[in-house]
This record gives C-alpha cells, sequence and structure tokens, in this order.
C-alpha cells in the first residue's frame, strides 16, 4: 500500500502568493494548502478542526473565493493568490470585520474565527447588505462549538454596516 | 489524517489530460473539485498513485445554450451554475440542485463533472441529470462517445466511464415550452448530505393536464432513481394533490434498495421519498403555470 | 436585557474582551501552532477492533521508513510510561497506548514519531498486527449480566459500580403519595467535539531529566502532577504551559493520553515530539463522550401536585475504563432535586463497562442529565394529574425566604428567586399569543409547541464530589482553590498573572474588570499573563462554571494583599495613619481629604525607593493568593449527607417555541427565551454568549447529537458529518433576560454561568416538542429526537387511533 518512491523531479516548485507576498516553495505534491500556510509559511491563524472539510475551521480565500484549505494541494495553489486571516488587518488597523467581532463578541474559544472572517469576508464582497437568512446560509458551513452563532450573526450585520458607512464618506476630498 | 504520497500532474488542455490518463490507466485518479476525493485521500480510504489536476483546463468551464438545450462543462463549478442568472427559469431544477451541494466553500470548488462521476448515492446532480434526460460526453485519448445518463450510473460509486476516459462536457436537451422545475432534498442539517431529493420536470399541455412529468431521486438507492411508473401515471392527468398522491405512492412501491445508515433508515428515506415527491411536482407545475 | 450594577463601575459592564485582538487576528498560540527546532510529530495506529488480543505486532517495515524517528507499540512504551491517572477507586488500568488487549474500536496501540505526520501516518500504514478478536460488549444490558465476557479481566464482572444513596425517609414518602408518577428515560450519548482536538507538545530534556509539555490539557497545578507520575517523572520537573485551547467543554480536563504519547516518543526519540488528535482521534478516543443512561424514574406526588420524593436509579454506560470514576453520576447530586422543594430522594447507580469509547465529562457533567429526568418527571405530573405545568412549578419552588437550602443530599443553595426568574420568563413569552397560535395551526394540520424547563444549574464544584461515592472513611482531595498574582511594577503598570488554561471563556477579561473594579483603573490598561507549572499556585483550572468566582475571589484576595502594602507606602509618605487610607480611582487617598498618591507614584518609590518606604518593608509590590473554595464541607461518614460540594447555585428558566412539520420530523424554532440567573453578573455580553453556545449545546443534544456503536462496536460517528453538532441554521436567537440573585458567599456575589445553557436547553425543548404532538398522545422519553422518531411515532399513534 505504500505510494510510489518519491524521486527529485516529483518534488514540485511553486509560486504562491499569501497576503501580498510572493513565496517560493518546493514542496511534495500531496501536502496540503493549509499545512503549507501553517508549517512551511508560518500562518498558523488557520486552523485544522476536521481535516474533511466539513467544519470550516480552515477556510481561506484563493483568488478571493472561499476554500477549505484543508482539501487543497497547496501545488494547486501555484500561481495564485491566497488570503488568510492574517491578510485582512491592514498596517496594524484591524479590518470592520475584525472589529465588529470584537464589538459584538463573535467568538469564544477563536479556533473556528478565521474560518468564519474570511467567509463572512466573501460574502460581503458579494453582498455588502445581506440579511439575517442570507448570513445564516453564507455561514452554514462553518461550525462554531462555542459562540451559538447569534453573535457572529450581530457581528456581520454590523460590519456590514460601518463597511457601507465607510464606502459613503470619500476617502480624502479632492477638488 | 494526512494523504498518501501521488504523483501529480497538471495538464493544461484536454488533450494533454487524456494523453497522462491512458498512460497512468488504472493508477490514476482525476483531481476536478476534489471535495468528495480529498477527504478520502486524508482518510486514506483511497491511495491513488497518480493525481492529475484538471483545474488549470479552462476549456472545460463553459455553460452555453446550444439547439434549445444547454452544454455544460464539466468543470463548471457547482457554485457558478447555481448562480446562473443566465439560465432561463425553466432550468430551476439545476440551479437548485447546485445550490443544495454543502455549502459555498464547497461550492467553489466543486464541479458539475465531478459530482457526475464521483456518484455518490447522495449527489443531487446525477439524479436531475437522469430527470432531465442529459447525455454525456467521455473522452479518451483515442476516442469520445456520449452516454446516456441512465445507461451512466451503475451503482454505488461506479459509473459506465473506463480507465482511460474523462467527462467533458454535460449535454441537456431543450425543455418544451409550458415547462418548469424544481428541484427538492431534505437533509439534517443544511448542507449535510440529502436523505432524500427529488428533481421534477413538469410540462403542460395547452389544456393544462400534464403533457411530460419526469422525476429523479437522489438519496434512495445505490444510484440514482428514474421512477418511470410514476411518470406514466402522470401523465395526461390534472395537476393536483390527488395526482401527486398517486404519483408519491408509485415512487415509493419501486423503492426497494433505499440506503440505510444512522442518518436515515430505509423506511424513513421511502417514506421521504413519497412527501418530497408531492413537493416537487407542486412546485414545479406552479412554475410551469407561471410560464418563462 | 437589564442587569443592575450596583454601584460598580467595571463589574457588570459589557467591556470588549481582552482575549480577543489577538484571537481575531490569528496571533494566538494553539496548541499545534507550536513549532520548537528538530520537533518531530507524532501519529497513532487505532484498533480496528471492540475488543480483542493483540498476539503480536511487527513494526520491523515502519521503523525502517526513512523519516521514522521512533515506533512504540504500548508493550515497548512502558518502559517510558506509565498508566494514565484515574479518579477512581477501582482498580480499572489504562495506558495510552494499549498492551496486550484493546477494549475500544480507536483504542492506540501503536505510537510513531516521524520528520512529519505525514510520514508517521505513511509509517502506520506499514504496521502489521496480529489480532485475536473478542466477543465486543455493546449492549449495556448485556454487558451487565453475570456470565459476561468481562472488559477488564481483573475485575470481578462488568458493574464496576454499584450503590444506592439514599437521602431522608424515601419509603415512607412514597408511602404519604397519592401518585407515583413514573417514567423510564434514556439519555443519549454525546461528546464535547470542541474545534480543536487534545494535543501536546513534549520536550524532554535527557541531560537535566526536565521536561516541557504545552499541552491543551487542564487542572495543570491540581492534579497535572498526576500526567507526571504516568510519563514517570518527579512532578516538579515536569513543567505545563497553559495553552490557549479552542474549546473542551470539559473533555481537556486531564489530556493524559495525549501526553502521555508525546512524552513517551519525546524521551525515547530525545526530541521534541508534538502529538495531535486529528478529528477522527477525537471522536473516536478522546475523552469527551458523556452520561449515556438508562433511568427507572418516580416522582412521589400529593392530589395537589406537592412532589414529596424521588427514586431515581440509572444504569450508566462508562465503555472501557474509568478515570473519572462516576463523577457525572455524583455531580448530578448536588441539584438533583431541582428548585422544588422535594423531602428525600433515592439515587441509585449502576456503572457499567463496555467495548467502547469511557466517559469523560460534557458541559453539565450529570446535572445536565438530572435537570432533563426531573423536568420529564415534572411534565409528566402535570399531564397525569391535569395541572398546568407553570402552576405545577410554582406550588413546588423552594422560596426566596428560604435560602441558604440545604437540599437532600446535604449539598446547600446559596440563594435563589426561582418564582421571579419565571416570572420575568413568562412577561416576555407572550403565551397567550403562541397560545392561539398553536390552536389556529392545529386547525390547519400544523403543529405548534411551547415548551417550558425551571432548572438548576450548579457551579464552582469541590472537590469532594470525586470521591464521596466511596464508601466512608475513606476520603480523597478536598482542595479546589484558583490563584492569581498581582505585580505592580514601578511605573505603577499592574500585570495579573494566571496560572490555569483559557478555554473560550474570559478569564482574561474577567481578571482585568476585578482588578478595574478593585484599584479604581480601566481594565484594558491591566496587562495579563500565564505563568507554567515551575511557578504555579494552586489551580483546577476552568469547569464546572467555576472561574468566574474563582478569579474573582483570587483576585481579589491577591487586591487585598497589595492595596494594603500599597496603603502602609502612602500612610508612611503621606504621614497618615493606614486605617484612613482608601484606595480608589487609581490612587491611594487620605479619606476625607483631597491628599493622595498615584499608583505610579507608590510602585516608583517601592521599587526604587527603599529609603523612602516604611521601616521593615521589603521591596517590590506584589502579592499572590490562593482563594480556595468559599463554602464546602465533608460528607458524613455514613454518606447519608455529602456535604456541600457545590453551593453557589444558579437557575434558568427556558421557554422554547416550535413548529414540528409531521411529514419530514423537521423541528423549527419559532422563538427561544431564556431567563438566566447566575448572582451578579461580570460581563453581560460574555455571559449571554456562554449561554447562547450553551444552548446550541443543549439543541444538540435533544435534536441532533448521538455517539453511536455498531453491534459489534464500530464508532458510527466518527467524522463531523457524522457526529452532527448543530450549525448556524440549526440554532435560533435567543432572547435573554438576567435577573441577579447574588451569592452571599463569593467575591461580588458572583456565580458561574458557563454551563446553565446545556444544562437547561435539553428539558425545555423535549417539552416544546413534547407539546407540539400532544394531540397525538406522543410521551418523550428519549433523545436526540430525531425527524426519523417523530415521523414514527406520529405513524404508530395514528395507526393506534385507527
Amino acid at each position: 500500500m505504500q505510494g510510489p518512491i518519491m524521486q527529485e523531479e516529483d518534488f514540485v516548485t511553486i509560486r504562491l502568493s499569501v497576503n501580498g507576498e510572493i513565496h517560493r516553495l518546493v514542496v511534495e505534491p500531496r501536502r496540503l494548502l493549509a499545512d503549507v500556510l501553517r508549517d512551511d509559511l508560518g500562518y498558523t491563524g488557520t486552523n485544522l478542526g476536521c481535516e474533511h472539510g466539513a467544519c470550516g475551521s480552515c477556510t481561506v480565500l484563493v483568488d478571493g473565493q472561499s476554500v477549505r484549505s484543508c482539501l487543497m494541494f497547496a501545488v494547486q495553489a501555484n500561481g495564485h493568490e491566497v488570503m488568510t486571516v492574517e491578510g485582512l488587518a491592514q498596517s496594524g488597523e484591524m479590518h470592520p470585520l475584525q472589529q465588529a467581532f470584537w464589538e459584538k463578541q463573535g467568538l469564544q474559544c477563536g479556533f473556528c474565527t478565521p474560518g468564519f472572517l474570511m467567509t463572512a469576508y466573501e460574502l460581503l464582497q458579494h453582498n455588502p447588505n445581506p440579511g439575517e437568512e442570507e448570513i445564516r446560509e453564507a455561514l452554514s458551513g462553518n461550525i462554531c462549538r462555542c459562540t451559538g452563532y447569534q453573535h457572529i450573526i450581530e457581528a456581520v450585520q454590523s460590519a456590514a454596516q460601518s463597511m457601507a458607512e465607510s464606502a459613503r464618506v470619500p476617502s480624502g476630498t479632492g477638488v | 489524517m494526512k494523504p498518501p504520497k501521488f504523483r501529480y500532474f497538471a495538464p493544461k488542455s484536454v488533450g494533454e489530460a487524456l494523453a497522462l490518463l491512458a498512460e497512468y490507466a488504472g493508477e490514476a485518479r482525476i483531481l476536478a473539485g476534489g471535495q468528495s476525493l480529498v477527504p478520502l485521500m486524508n482518510m486514506r480510504l483511497v491511495h491513488p498513485d497518480v493525481l492529475i489536476d484538471i483545474n488549470g483546463i479552462s476549456e472545460l468551464s463553459f455553460i452555453e445554450a446550444v439547439n434549445g438545450g444547454i452544454a455544460i462543462g464539466a468543470l463548471t463549478r457547482d457554485a457558478i451554475l447555481a448562480g446562473d442568472t443566465t439560465l432561463s427559469e425553466g432550468w430551476s431544477v439545476l440551479r437548485e440542485a447546485a445550490h443544495f451541494v454543502g455549502h459555498p466553500a464547497i461550492r467553489n470548488r466543486s464541479t458539475v463533472g465531478g459530482s457526475i462521476a464521483h456518484a455518490d448515492p447522495a449527489a443531487e446532480l446525477p439524479a436531475v441529470m437522469v430527470a432531465l434526460n442529459a447525455e454525456f460526453v467521455a473522452r479518451s485519448r483515442s476516442d469520445s462517445r456520449t452516454i446516456a445518463a441512465q445507461d451512466f450510473f451503475k451503482g454505488y460509486l461506479t459509473t459506465d466511464l473506463n480507465d482511460g476516459e474523462m467527462l467533458t462536457e454535460v449535454r441537456i436537451p431543450g425543455l418544451p415550452p409550458r415547462s418548469g422545475s424544481a428541484f427538492v432534498e431534505f437533509a439534517r442539517r443544511e448542507g449535510d448530505y440529502a436523505l432524500a431529493g427529488v428533481a421534477a420536470v413538469m410540462t403542460l399541455g395547452e389544456d393544462g393536464t400534464i403533457a411530460d412529468a419526469r422525476l429523479g431521486l437522489c438519496s434512495v438507492g445505490p444510484a440514482p432513481v428514474r421512477p418511470l411508473n410514476a411518470e406514466a401515471l402522470l401523465r395526461g392527468q390534472r395537476p393536483g394533490n390527488e395526482a401527486w398522491d398517486a404519483a408519491a405512492t408509485a415512487v415509493v412501491s419501486i423503492l426497494n434498495e433505499p440506503l440505510s445508515d444512522i442518518h436515515g433508515s430505509a423506511g424513513y428515506r421511502r417514506h421521504l421519498a413519497g412527501v418530497l415527491t408531492k413537493q416537487a411536482l407542486a412546485v414545479a407545475t406552479e412554475r410551469a403555470e407561471r410560464g418563462q | 436585557m437589564t442587569t443592575t450594577t450596583k454601584g460598580y463601575t467595571w463589574i457588570g459592564k459589557d467591556i470588549k474582551r481582552r482575549e480577543d485582538p489577538d484571537l481575531l487576528t490569528g496571533r494566538v498560540e494553539y496548541t499545534n501552532d507550536v513549532k520548537l527546532p528538530g520537533m518531530l510529530h507524532a501519529a497513532v495506529l487505532r484498533s480496528p477492533y471492540a475488543h480483542a488480543r493483540v498476539v503480536s505486532i511487527d513494526t520491523s517495515a515502519a521503523q525502517k521508513l526513512p523519516g521514522v524517528h521512533a515506533v512504540l507499540t504500548g508493550s515497548e512504551a512502558t518502559e517510558v510510561i506509565d498508566p494514565v491517572p484515574a479518579f477512581c477507586a477501582e482498580p480499572v488500568v489504562e495506558r495510552a497506548i494499549a498492551v496486550d488487549k484493546v477494549r475500544y474500536a480507536g483504542e492506540a496501540v501503536v505510537a510513531v514519531a516521524a520528520e512529519s505526520r505525514y510520514i508517521a501516518e505513511d509509517a502506520l500504514e506499514l504496521v502489521q498486527i496480529e489480532w485475536e478478536p473478542l466477543p465486543p460488549l455493546i449492549d449495556v444490558l448485556e454487558a451487565m449480566k453475570p456470565d459476561a465476557p468481562k472488559v477488564h479481566e481483573n475485575l470481578p464482572s462488568n458493574v464496576v459500580y454499584e450503590h444506592v444513596f439514599p437521602f431522608g425517609d424515601v419509603d415512607g414518602d412514597f408511602a404519604k403519595a397519592d401518585h407515583i408518577i413514573k417514567r423510564r428515560l434514556r439519555w443519549p450519548r454525546a461528546t464535547a467535539a470542541p474545534m480543536e482536538p487534545a494535543g501536546a507538545v513534549c520536550k524532554y530534556d535527557p541531560a537535566s531529566g526536565r521536561m516541557d509539555v504545552w499541552s491543551n490539557t487542564n487542572m495543570l497545578n491540581f492534579v497535572g502532577w498526576l500526567i507526571a507520575s504516568t510519563l514517570k517523572l518527579p512532578p516538579h520537573m515536569v513543567n505545563f504551559y497553559p495553552m490557549y485551547t479552542g474549546g473542551s467543554f470539559g473533555s481537556k480536563h486531564v489530556a493524559s493520553k495525549v501526553v502521555a504519547i508525546a512524552g513517551a516518543l519525546s524521551k525515547v526519540t530525545g526530541r521534541p515530539v508534538k502529538f495531535m488528535e486529528d478529528r477522527i482521534d477525537n471522536l473516536v478516543a478522546n475523552d469527551a463522550q458523556a452520561a449515556d443512561r438508562i433511568y427507572d424514574a418516580e416522582l412521589a406526588v400529593t392530589k395537589e401536585g406537592k412532589f414529596l420524593s424521588l427514586r431515581l436509579h440509572a444504569i450508566d454506560d462508562y465503555g472501557a475504563y474509568f478515570v473519572f470514576a462516576i463523577t457525572g453520576n455524583t455531580n448530578m447530586m448536588s441539584q438533583i432535586s431541582g428548585p422544588y422543594t422535594i423531602n428525600s430522594l433515592e439515587t441509585g447507580i449502576k456503572a457499567v463497562l463496555t467495548n467502547k469509547n469511557q466517559q469523560g465529562v460534557f458541559r453539565g457533567a450529570g446535572s445536565d442529565v438530572g435537570n432533563w429526568v426531573l423536568e420529564r418527571l415534572v411534565d409528566a405530573t402535570s399531564e397525569e394529574l391535569g395541572i398546568d405545568g407553570i402552576e405545577l412549578r410554582r406550588r413546588n419552588f423552594i422560596q426566596p425566604n428560604q435560602f441558604p437550602y440545604k437540599m437532600p443530599t446535604g449539598n446547600v443553595y446559596d440563594s435563589g428567586n426561582y418564582p421571579a426568574v419565571l416570572d420575568l420568563a413568562l412577561q416576555h413569552a407572550d403565551l397567550a399569543h403562541w397560545r392561539e397560535e398553536q390552536a389556529r395551526a392545529r386547525q390547519q394540520g400544523r403543529y405548534i409547541g411551547i415548551g417550558l424547563a425551571t432548572c438548576q444549574q450548579r457551579s464552582t464544584y469541590s472537590a469532594t464530589e470525586f470521591w464521596f461515592h466511596n464508601p466512608g472513611p475513606s476520603t480523597g482531595l478536598t482542595t479546589t482553590a484558583e490563584s492569581v498574582r498581582i505585580g505592580i511594577g514601578p511605573t505603577g503598570g499592574i500585570t495579573v498573572t494566571m496560572f490555569s488554561p483559557f478555554w473560550g471563556n474570559s478569564p482574561e477579561t474577567v481578571v482585568t474588570q476585578v482588578v478595574g473594579e478593585e484599584f479604581g483603573v480601566d481594565p484594558s490598561t491591566v496587562s495579563v499573563a500565564y505563568d507554567s507549572t515551575d511557578h504555579g499556585l494552586p489551580g483546577a483550572g476552568p469547569g464546572g462554571s467555576r472561574m468566574t468566582v474563582m478569579l474573582s475571589g483570587a483576585v481579589r484576595g491577591a487586591a487585598m494583599k497589595v492595596k494594603e502594602k500599597m496603603s502602609k507606602i502612602a500612610a508612611h509618605l503621606l504621614e497618615a495613619s493606614v486605617e484612613d487610607m482608601e484606595v480608589r480611582e487609581g490612587r491611594v487617598w487620605v479619606k476625607g481629604t483631597d491628599r493622595s498618591l498615584g499608583i505610579a507614584d507608590i510602585g516608583f518609590k517601592a521599587y526604587w525607593f527603599k529609603f523612602d518606604l516604611p521601616a521593615g518593608m521589603e521591596s517590590g509590590l506584589e502579592g499572590s493568593f490562593t482563594y480556595d473554595h468559599p463554602f464546602t464541607t465533608a460528607p458524613s461518614e455514613d454518606r447519608k449527607d455529602l456535604g456541600v460540594f457545590y453551593p453557589i447555585m444558579g437557575h434558568a428558566a427556558h421557554i422554547p417555541i416550535v413548529e414540528v412539520d409531521i411529514n419530514t420530523g423537521q423541528v423549527t424554532f419559532l422563538k427561544y427565551l431564556a431567563v438566566h440567573d447566575v448572582g451578579t453578573v461580570v460581563n453581560p455580553r460574555s455571559l449571554q454568549g456562554q449561554i447562547r453556545g450553551g444552548i446550541a449545546q443543549g439543541i444538540g443534544v435533544a435534536l441532533y447529537e448521538e455517539v453511536r456503536y455498531s453491534p459489534d462496536g464500530q464508532n458510527l460517528t466518527a467524522t463531523m458529518n457524522d457526529y452532527l453538532v448543530p450549525t448556524i441554521a440549526e440554532v435560533p436567537n435567543i432572547e435573554i433576560y438576567h435577573h441577579e440573585t447574588p451569592s452571599p458567599y463569593t467575591a461580588y456575589g458572583v456565580k458561574g454561568g458557563g454551563e446553565g445553557g446545556r444544562m437547561v436547553a435539553p428539558p425545555s425543548v423535549t417539552s416544546a416538542v413534547e407539546d407540539a404532538l400532544k394531540p397525538f398522545g406522543i410521551k418523550i422519553d428519549e433523545m436526540p429526537i430525531t425527524p426519523e422518531k417523530i415521523v414514527k411515532w406520529v405513524s404508530q399513534a395514528q395507526t393506534q387511533s385507527t
């Protein structure tokens, strides 16, 4: 049952852009994207809750789309853009989603939280003003064992509102 | 739960993929969405020696109107199909079924072709394809053939595809005017595998009676079930509860091999099949009556 | 929702959590994030059989695989590790890696350390094992039989513990009753399934004989030393770091197996070794599974519905090992008579070993079961006697003037106001409207149900509950403490150090709020740290809803010491007398004047200006305090009085409203209202989060969750697709109202509220579904209440009535 013996040429060189930074890596094809992010690149914010795609803790964005990083091989992300929770905050300032989760206590142990943040981020990109049912549906693939979800819904609603408000206020007052 | 070793190829064209499939026939699996395959690998339930990653073959991703019907590339993501607003309302069954696949992150990767080729008995799209009289294009390095959906699904995770063959396209014939369709399912939780699912395609005659009704069921057998007996019963009838009840009874009567597991016994799935058949027919009819 | 702040500045405020920014930005180091130079990764091969002898194990091929550093069978591991610690008095021995015999499907038989988890799992596939399968004991009633094959050969039978505890004149009270309400009830085996599995990184230093452990296990300064003895190391040579833990709900109290496996491999390889459970490991082998009980339950009542006495006899399927003894049954005895004045009671426990994973404790720790059993009896009484359920409860509530209330087992309820909690619930429930809706729906062939449960939610356990089920005069642990250290630096910066791990509760927030209150400073200016057991002070850690109570008490105690020293310094410097000093608003004041010194001023002096300090005073400014359980007493020798072991008693009333679709069996929530009384509330939002999360888990066991084994003992719920925890779609929004009856025994009158949601939701949801199905005369005596069961029961009822 042992797989084929690995040859040098069976390792693959990949270029992975993570949170805007390009990384060049040599990896075994079987290494999961989650493990390469966490162990090779140090982005430990993404967590492993089940390794079979059911819990959503490992969710990251690839080319702006939410994916289970435990179900993707790192080699598949070659040449693509990955965004993890570490990419949300900009210049030390938390993203409005993170701020909202903080305000509304949308987390307790925090283990599932990065997955929720990335999924909510994707939702708000496509649907800046989601209703409660839409939020529930978008987040139905992320399991939380701590919060009972209600504060998470409130956090997403609050983030949507604050993001809409800052979009309305023009940045800079150029003439 | 880490996967076992494999050799990895990422072909850029269908031709390249088929050449690889021919070379590694028997040892290779196609990696499309990976949402079914990779969990099996992480659990070490399968050990493919070779993975052929077709995600880079963009020519396999399309939804096109063709001769009144639709052609869908095998690599088309379920999320794309679920959200496609260009498809007319008559094709609701396709959108709705794709929407039931797992969760958003799953649908971003899972593919129409993958769902069909994997042939999980609980998968929604196979049941829909059977109801729509779809045809699948299977290509190998040396050959190409079309397989009717009702001949394609052989049993539990088993299809008519041979080693060396890859699904490239799904072709769905057009729907007559005054048609409506629906997909309904029941699962324990949002996004779980269906305990039973029903695709219904309804075509009404000018007098409002049922000109044609087609049904496809998932999760009630090792392969999708097309209850021809129920369809025959429905033809010529007036739409309404009496017709739906009769159809449901007919459907349930032929389900002699339903799945049974901790989430739903065979008896319960049969019961659900009846309940959902009525629901699906009612919704499909209402849409047919509304007209597109 | 409202709480009264009672003149506190910070206690009772909804401040944002201290823990959150690091959690939100992915900065926190969970156990799986620990990376040490040279670290190896472990994986474990698990038994495919529920019961089998290990005839032979050939690890030669595994050992030769490049990248593999060590392969250990159970026998080989005995050189470096001993059996895991157990709280039980019975000689039930468990090893982290099985030796000779496996007793549940999923028990570890071989452990491997390799360069990566990938290679470790490759190695496991090369191990060859010859098995001699034995008959699996999966049905608890079969396993109970005297001639059943034995799970442990050294025990006389699989009934590892059996006792009936009488409290008061049960026979006499039953004789007086007008009616005996009887039910046979079945509580399903559930599992905690936190999002983060258990794990450990162990780094053994052969040169010094010390081991460092980074693990999400708990009780580090309580029984952590027991894990050291499993590691065959002196406890003071093992240093545990309290880790950020991704949820536990009781499953990580003593995660000895993961530590033992990582520790054994570290000793053998001389390298740090990480062993993280994956999800399958966690669902099949973690000590997270809990109460698996059949109850024969009887409530003796008068014709007016007064509850006189209670008889509860349980058969509890404990699985293959017994490390927590019957904690899940003794816990229940703290509140087994509920909020009611029941005069006497008898509780019988038969703990049976079977070939399943063993029980640990899961949020509620058995008191969740007790609540459900009692409320089922109350609902049954209401139905059989034709007395409205609300009225029935009012007739039996302990009244506000009866506290502290000693209930039949000997435990005390410190304070409460059950009628007021119920009134508050009813005030917001709009039952008249819902009864109308229910009637209207029935006409349309739709089924709406209104549920009610009024239950206790104890907090702050005493260690006596681990052993008082053993006959006197035997005793056991009597310390259940928690400690903090408060240090103030030369510029007045306040640091609080804790010694127990974060579980997803809010210990950092709680301690900063209490420090803020004690010193009159903004909590956000207070720094929080954790320290390892090398520097540890006594503490049992989270669990039993104790941390808010214990940390408040510990912080208050430490604050008092520090404030005393600050006052002495300030008095000396301001030439006032110590008795005239008071600390408020971040300064020390001479009472009644405007003369004061700031904390920074005092810190400055304390560290650098010895000449300015009172004669004989040590430099520096810090205080540690070990807060012991505020109120616990010993059990009597005859065990007819178990003493006080869980007196900090909260209470809640839940009113869920559901609609049941009898065609599919689906249950949907239309409304869910909860009123919780957990004394003085420190952080309302944080408490609400705990309540909502607990309710989600309670809905889980009521409708979705069950660990299932096949007849031959295979775990059928070994993935998150099969063990069904509620997603966002299954959990309704919960309306929460607070009532505060402070505790007379704790700092600020706080009580713990972390478990309450899960302890009250199951009976309230069961009650709601039963109410919905009332037209069919269906009585619900089991959970989870699945759609399939509902369809079956309705069908049976319809058949019977035709």
